[in-house]
């Protein structure tokens, strides 16, 4: 690898098709070593992004720099496991003889690719399907293969696509488990995904995008700072008008959501959570809880995202989630 | 080139272990077995032996001799039955009966008008055996010729002697040397020819299209074009084919050779005897003529696998690819109609043109080179114009591919298929 330079290097990249524009200048950098979340409501232009990543289909405008130099995704093949949206093997093929020749179309020697193909079918419990054909394997093994042929010939730099869409929880785990291993083992991961809370476990880093352009972008922790200090989560005694007058208070409080048990409260420009603190313990109401959260994921998402046409969209992404 | 070589071995390796491959190539050279064999066989039992009655009804000795030429060929044993004209329908419906009873497989009535104006009458079992019609028609005309020459009073020595049948020999000549092939065998071949290469460029280039169709409906391009090149898949899916194409034809034409070479004693084992000079014999297939078919063959069949590897690519199923390859098809079919003329006239206008012209040059080259002489200049302009639009079309086909493979949805129209190729 490079140094400190990234493995995935976008600049302004744009790309047309009849009738609307899939990305617009989106440019963003994947750090060597990063678990990197490509998020988006769905026809935000995730897939679009990864294609030009992979050069499958060239941009109107921008480049795309992997690991510093200038080959493209085809030519940097055997050090890239890509895993694109649209699943699909050769239904008729052996098991093992497919991960053999996927292997060897990354050019992969032939000995090396079927000892790694072994292996990884033991990995994942697939040794018995071996020499069965693809297409009699069932959704989730054939899931597990088509996994297998973005991994098995040791990949730096592996670009998942919607990597857990349609997965049962059991498989979810499994596949996960590896996505975890090898990214501690150095591996850099770019993955798309719709579902904020699977970004939110897994990712270092993030960029969202919508309509085709990026929203936000950088390491998850620092996005959360950014969006941070502004929620309140406060626990207090029911029923006290001094404490609901308080929450009124629009040069404090921008909007506060009462769940009952607790009330989730956004401070306004300007308010402070300390005077927020100070000003309900001199109402004389016992507090209970008081904590400054940090947002979710997913709230930050529905807060950039959301507020517009996308809201929909977003609204089905959290119903999925 | 690595990367191609793996596509071929991918492609040849799975073609040839499918089932549909096992079962055609064991089954065309037993169909072609039994066609070769069939009409012999059919030949031995019309011929087989044949018992007939000569049901006289002349005045004089016309019956009895006419009896003993049929008894005389070796494969009819006859019997002479003397009866008057009034007794004719009594003698019949008896005879009638030993032929129901399959004791007899018919009976020729003769008389007097036999003699004078060549009327005669044969009723039996076997009427639908062209050749034992023949062999009879033949001896009751000589048996006629020789009665009737004997009453105006020429010698039937002489009459026998002017019997001796003339028979024609052809010879082919070419490249100014006498070939041992005939006027029928080198038909047979060209016709040969033109129906194995026709059948292959299309059977080999609709299996190129359906393994793009399944590359594209099993998704699975997206994977394979993130590691390989367009045209590397495109060229290693047509080569591999092309190679499945070449090795069964070896097999069917090894198994050919071997079955023709050796039929007597495979006709043996089925319990045939048949005489080795019999039949036509096989045309003398030269290095050179081989070289030229195995050459169009395979210019041909990459020709038309690169346009039904374009057709695949902007098709989304196999139903809607088999309906787009029609123009394809097309191509393909209407030099072919024309080709027949091409077997009777080698080198009429028609035929010369479409052994130039580089859609239909694939078959009508090899088939002219098969039934007559072409001349050098006119096989190496076939070729050069056919080299050209190959590499034209697989540019075309290759940049439609190249776009194709991965959209889905409403099969593109001829301006989009232009922006397809425009793009870089």
């Amino acid at each position: 690898m490079d140094g400190n330079g990234s493995v995935i290097e976008i600049q302004g990249i744009t790309k047309r098709f009849a009738g609307h524009t899939a990305v617009r200048g989106l440019s963003l950098s994947v750090p060597p070593g990063s678990v990197y979340g490509l998020l988006g409501p769905n026809g935000a232009g995730k897939t679009t992004t990864i294609r030009m990543i992979m050069n499958i289909i060239i941009p109107d405008e921008g480049r795309v720099a992997l690991f510093g130099g200038s080959g493209t995704g085809r030519d940097l093949s055997p050090r890239i496991g890509y895993l694109p949206e649209e699943r699909g093997l050769y239904k008729k093929m052996k098991v093992f003889d497919l991960l053999v020749f996927l292997a060897e179309a990354k050019g992969v020697d032939r000995r090396a690719a079927k000892q790694e193909a072994h292996r990884w079918l033991e990995r994942l419990e697939l040794s018995a399907w071996e020499q069965k054909k693809v297409d009699d394997l069932s959704k989730g093994m054939q899931q597990k293969v088509q996994f297998i042929s973005t991994v098995l010939h040791g990949p730096e730099l592996l670009i998942l696509d919607e990597p857990f869409a349609g997965l049962d929880p059991m498989n979810t785990r499994s596949m996960k488990n590896v996505v975890v291993e090898l990214g501690r083992a150095g591996t850099t991961v770019l993955f798309s995904t719709h579902i904020m809370e699977q970004a939110e476990r897994l990712c270092d880093s993030v960029c969202i995008i919508a309509r085709g352009q990026k929203v936000v972008d950088g390491p998850l922790a620092e996005i959360k700072r950014s969006h941070g200090g502004r929620h309140v989560i406060v626990a207090v005694e029911q029923g006290n008008a001094q404490v609901d007058g308080l929450l009124q208070d629009r040069t404090l409080v921008a909007k506060a959501d009462n769940y009952g048990q607790y009330a989730e409260v956004e401070l306004a420009e300007g308010g402070d959570a300390q005077q927020l603190l100070h000003r309900l313990v001199s109402t004389g109401a016992r507090v209970g809880r008081f904590e400054i959260a940090e947002p979710t994921l997913h709230k930050i998402f529905i807060d950039m995202v959301g507020e517009d046409r996308d809201a929909a969209e977003a609204e089905e992404v959290r119903a999925d989630a | 080139m690595r990367k191609v070589w793996v596509v071929i071995r991918r492609e040849f390796t799975e073609k040839v272990r499918n089932k549909w491959f096992i079962i055609s190539t064991v089954l065309v050279p037993l169909l072609m077995a039994a066609a070769i064999m069939l009409p012999i066989l059919l030949a031995e039992r019309g011929g087989g032996h044949r018992v007939v009655a000569v049901v006289d009804m002349t005045t004089s000795d016309f019956g009895l001799d006419l009896t003993e030429r049929l008894d005389a060929s070796d494969r009819v044993t006859a019997y002479w039955v003397q009866a008057e004209v009034v007794d004719m329908e009594a003698a019949a419906d008896s005879l009638t009966q030993l032929v129901g009873l399959k004791r007899l497989d018919g009976y020729l009535l003769v008389g007097d008008e036999t003699v004078v104006d060549g009327q005669a009458e044969y009723r039996g079992s076997n009427i639908s055996s062209l050749s034992d019609m023949q062999s009879m028609q033949r001896l009751l005309r000589q048996a006629v010729l020789v009665e009737r020459l004997g009453l105006v009073g020429v010698d039937p020595e002489l009459v026998q002697q002017a019997q001796i049948p003339v028979t024609m020999a052809t010879v082919g000549i070419r490249g100014g040397k006498l070939t041992d092939e005939t006027g029928e065998s080198r038909f047979f071949f060209a016709y040969t020819v033109w129906f194995v290469l026709y059948i292959a460029i299309l059977i080999y280039g609709v299996q190129v299209m359906g393994s793009v169709v399944e590359e594209k409906t099993s998704r699975i391009i997206e994977v394979l074009v993130s590691s390989l090149r367009p045209f590397q898949l495109l060229a290693g899916k047509i080569l591999g084919v092309g190679a499945v194409g070449l090795f069964q034809f070896l097999i069917w034409g090894v198994s050919a050779w071997a079955l023709i070479r050796h039929r007597d004693v495979v006709l043996g084992v089925v319990g045939i005897d048949v005489p080795t000079s019999s039949g036509f014999r096989l045309p003398d297939v030269s290095a050179a003529t081989l070289a030229i078919i195995v050459t169009f063959f395979l210019l041909g069949y990459f020709l038309y696998a690169a346009m039904f590897a374009a057709v695949a690519a902007m098709s989304s199923s196999e139903a809607e690819a088999r309906q787009a390859q029609t123009p394809v098809v097309m191509l393909l079919v209407l030099p072919s109609i024309l080709l027949i003329g091409i077997l009777q006239q080698p080198d009429s206008g028609l035929a010369v043109t479409l052994s130039l012209v580089p859609f239909s040059s694939p078959i009508a080259m090899p088939v002219r080179w098969a039934a007559a002489q072409v001349p050098f200049q006119e096989v190496a302009t076939s070729i050069g114009l056919l080299i050209v639009a190959l590499w034209l079309v697989t540019w075309i086909a290759a940049r439609i591919y190249r776009v194709g493979i991965l959209m889905y949805g409403k099969r593109p129209n001829l301006k989009e298929l232009a922006r397809w190729v425009r793009t870089t």
